[in-house]
């Protein structure tokens, strides 16, 4: 291979969901380069500038390395018996003085599926409550909702090959050459072979210059834009009826809800014009073969899960799902988002989204840990935080999260932290979060540890150690296996393969996954006892009950935000190329040359209105907070639009999100904000760290 | 259809290259301009071998194979022009590539040794560092036309651009902009494809430096 490095490890990027396939070369105990390996299904000899480049945070200074206690106010280095005595402790102590129920577990979508699967077993076992999630809570909890809702399981339909035998595709809320860059140029390779794109977005991204036709709804209106090309799908005798009587139920009541959204009332809605919404239809139900997919533009809105279902309808009615080239295909925005959900790590499911309240699962979980389990349901992220103001949750134990810089209302987060009586953060770098920590665990990056990654194909892939962990950080693995034995319950595993193991052994979709048939190129859940993986879901048969999928006859709402006089301009949150979500790891690389801050992008017409040029700082408030941010003059935004990113701490983004949630997962309404726009002068002046104690 | 290679029969799909048909076999030739990941380009010419009944050498990556056809991966004057090929590239840098990358590799595969043809070669010039990730070492380049491939057909991008012409010919970003100031999106397709080290990754310019020649 190469002679300038002393060893190689091919291992599954940590960073967003797509899911590369990696060969890490390390000279004297660093990461020196980083390969795409050429027999990643995912990848296939590709990656972008994060998977490549930014991994020179995984020796940064900054990198904990070393347990710390808070004691008096501040935060003094411990050693590890120290720190997971006194987690033990004041867990034990706050379990007995106000049940299991005041504990709450958050297991991370960066992490392994065994990091996650051992801290729901934590939490469930070892502390006998189900208040347990992960940050899939706000962003695809609305993707999973509706695709178990409409036809059976939560994972995308086909793989990402799919994009090169499809005809046309449907891209809705995402925008793929910069959040997930490799899948990105893989469907602008099938567009410059021919395949038809529409994208459908506020915002022109990229891939609309590579499109037949760009539709720019107003925020919170995709459910009209969808039920707007059903509408004309059923109008113009595009319906698959043949597919439609075998295989689904429910499309009547649909049939009937259609007839209001004709394109005139869709452009009415959302501000696409007629004609548009009738060639978005057509671009897609003509050809043989087409795929649809979406991101978190779709998920994180007031009825994101709905508009996941009208996807679904879309597909449904034209019977485009289940064969190779016609797909759903969600992009999950971090590596194991599926995963995370996929091992239970929610507080209404065991392993592959069986009920807590589903009686022999719950008893063959108990069998196999030697505890009795609770039934009902735990809380999600944001009632956790709920739960904390008003005082009936005293303890959380976050690892891999930064919640005071990602999720939304961040004065309402800051004060349920702060609210907490133990507050345990397990991380690689301190955070916004970890501020506010009584215990911080100093853990492992992705570079540095095993188990297993489950990318957005639901592709179970391994994951390597190219280096070891610095100073004394552990594996999030055995970290979590120390407090559970500190706490009394031995999980017994060796390593993430035991756990592993276990997974499988407790989880039928799961009972064929060995690390061994894992191998260089993974597997697609759901893997039968005899290795045989799923890389097309419903070729034959839905996994609903009588194997049929299910219409969802569902009308638009009006989104949680709307502008008026004071708050003029809508304000839409998402991420750039160069940087990944909190910007823990990338903001520690030379990512920050090319992009060292957060802009606001607005529209050259609502510029020169509110005179404001490129680079001004402009005040940026919204019903919730007001923040300060340079601005970016672009075409690429709508007018009456702003866009920005929540990548770097000082510029506190989500103080301006509010309380707005999908109604059926809790998913904060991240992309409908109204705010007000104004110039204030040349610098901004930053907002003091909410923390208020004296931490670091 | 069925394709013998060095004597051994493979069964090949429609379409399938000589290239393919060889590596079935898993038989090596040696390759410059080729790789997978993207179309076939045919320019360099040391991916030659011998044909049954061909007047002369074929390139292997580009040829197109037939049913019965009988190649020699090892044909002498296959290899002397691909030798010849790869020597001749040589003559024009300022230094022999570094161990790892593919020239040197394929030029010790062939034991192309000192290039005869003395001449001009291209002068180092400072390596540009205005990228934080990506460098070109303009000297090292052999206008495979590989990068701008990569940037093409894997990435889509198009930041790259081949210039000049004969000795002279070599390639930008942009319109000689730099990596930092042109389309690049930094992915680094460029520097995994190159056989010289001509685009490399900049954190990797004292390695390189340090490997023995």
């Amino acid at each position: 291979m190469n002679d300038r490095f002393d060893s190689h490890a091919t291992t599954t990027c940590g960073y967003c969901g797509v899911g590369c396939r990696l060969e890490a070369h390390t000279l004297d105990g660093r990461i020196r380069s980083i390969s795409p390996a050429a027999d990643g299904p995912a990848n296939e000899g590709h990656t972008c500038l994060k998977g490549r480049f930014a991994h020179q945070f995984s020796r940064n200074r900054e990198r904990l390395t070393t347990p710390l206690i808070r004691e008096h106010g501040s935060l003094r280095p411990a050693t590890w018996d120290e720190a997971i005595g006194r987690i033990a402790g004041d867990l034990t102590r706050i379990k007995r003085d106000n049940g299991p129920d005041a504990i709450a577990g958050l297991a991370s979508s960066r992490a392994t599926n065994e990091d996650c699967y051992a801290m729901q077993r934590l939490m469930r076992a070892a502390i006998g409550t189900n208040n347990i999630d992960n940050c899939s809570r706000v962003c695809h909890s609305p993707t999973s909702f509706a695709l178990r809702k409409s036809l059976g399981l939560s994972g995308a339909t086909g793989s990402f090959s799919d994009f090169d035998h499809a005809d046309a595709t449907l891209l809705i809320g995402a925008n793929p050459t910069e959040g997930h860059p490799v899948v990105g140029a893989r469907i602008k390779q099938a567009t410059l072979r021919g395949m038809k794109l529409v994208t459908i977005d506020p915002r022109r991204i990229e891939l609309a210059d590579h499109a037949v036709l760009h539709l720019a709804p107003r925020p919170g209106t995709n459910a009209a834009v969808m039920l707007g090309i059903a509408h004309v799908i059923e109008r113009d005798g595009l319906v698959d009826r043949a597919f439609v009587e075998r295989r689904a139920e429910g499309f009547e009541p649909l049939v009937e809800l259609l007839a209001g959204y004709d394109p005139d009332s869709v452009e009415e809605i959302t501000g696409v014009p007629a004609a548009d919404v009738e060639r978005a239809a057509h671009v897609y139900a003509e050809p043989p073969n087409a795929c649809i997919s979406w991101g978190l533009g779709v998920t994180e809105h007031k009825y994101g899960s709905e508009v996941a279902q009208l996807i679904c309808n879309v597909a449904l009615m034209t019977g485009k799902i289940g064969r190779p080239g016609s797909a759903l295909l969600p992009l999950r925005g971090q590596n194991n988002v599926q995963g995370s959900s996929d091992m239970g790590a929610l507080p209404d499911t065991y392993t592959a989204y069986r009920s807590v309240g589903d009686e022999q699962v719950a008893r063959s979980f108990e069998a196999a840990w030697g505890v009795s389990l609770p039934r009902e349901q735990g809380y999600t992220i944001p009632q956790m935080f709920d739960a904390a103001v008003a005082g009936n949750l005293k303890a959380m134990y976050i690892f891999g999260e930064d919640v005071a810089q990602t999720d939304p209302d961040t004065a309402h987060v800051v004060r349920a932290l702060e609210s907490l009586e133990l507050l345990v953060c397990q991380d690689i770098f301190e955070t916004e979060t970890t501020r506010y920590a009584d215990v911080i665990l100093p853990a492992s990056s992705f570079l540095e540890k095993s188990g297993t990654f489950t990318n957005a194909e639901r592709r179970i892939q391994l994951v390597a150690p190219a280096i070891d962990p610095p100073g004394e950080a552990r594996t999030d693995f055995e970290i979590i296996a120390a407090v559970s034995r500190a706490l009394g319950h031995e999980l017994g595993w060796q390593g993430p393969e035991d756990a592993m193991r276990e997974i499988a052994a407790l989880t039928p979709h799961f009972a064929g996954v060995t690390y061994e048939r894992l191998g260089r190129t993974g597997l697609q859940w759901p893997v039968a006892a005899d290795g045989t993986d799923a890389p097309i879901l419903y070729e034959e048969r839905f996994e609903r009950p009588g194997g049929r999928a299910r219409f969802a006859a569902l009308p638009y709402k009006a989104p949680g935000d709307a502008a008026d006089d004071e708050f003029p301009l809508i304000l839409v949150t998402g991420r750039r190329l160069q940087h990944y979500n909190a910007g823990t790891m990338t903001r520690r690389t030379g990512n920050v040359e090319l992009s060292d801050r957060d802009v606001l992008e607005i529209h050259p017409d609502d510029a020169a209105r509110l005179w404001i040029e490129d680079g001004d700082v402009v005040s940026l408030r919204s019903r919730r907070g007001r923040i300060e941010i340079g601005a970016q003059v672009t075409e690429r935004i709508e007018p009456g639009h702003v866009f920005t990113t929540f990548h770097f701490p000082e510029t506190k983004t989500n103080l301006l999100v509010g309380a707005s949630r999908d109604v059926n997962t809790s998913c904060p309404e991240y992309k409908v904000i109204a705010v007000d726009v104004r110039p204030i002068g040349e610098r901004p002046s930053r907002l003091p760290a909410l923390a208020g104690s004296g931490a670091a | 259809m069925r394709v013998t290679v060095d004597g051994v029969d493979v069964e090949v799909a429609d379409g399938a290259t000589v290239l393919d048909a060889a590596r079935a076999a898993d038989r090596w030739v040696p390759t410059l301009c080729f790789d997978e990941r993207l179309d076939a380009f045919g320019a360099c010419r040391v991916c030659m071998v011998g044909l049954e009944g061909s007047p002369g050498p074929i390139p292997a990556c580009t040829t197109p194979c037939r049913d019965g056809m009988k190649v020699e991966t090892a044909d002498p004057a296959a290899r002397r022009v691909a030798g010849a090929v790869v020597e001749l590239v040589l003559s024009e840098l300022p230094e022999r590539p570094g161990a790892h990358t593919e020239l040197a590799q394929v030029a010790a595969a062939l034991e192309v040794g000192e290039p005869r043809w003395p001449g001009e070669s291209h002068a180092p010039a400072a390596p540009d560092t205005d990228h934080p990730y990506l460098t070109f070492r303009h000297e090292l380049c052999i206008s495979c036309g590989r990068c701008v491939r990569a940037c093409d057909e894997v990435q889509g991008t198009f930041a790259l651009t081949a210039t000049g012409r004969g000795f002279h010919a070599n390639v930008v970003a942009g319109l000689d902009e730099g990596f930092r100031h042109s389309a690049c999106v930094s992915c680094g397709a460029c520097a995994d494809t190159c056989p010289t080290d001509a685009i490399d990754e900049r954190s990797l310019l004292e390695l390189a430096e340090e490997s023995p020649r």
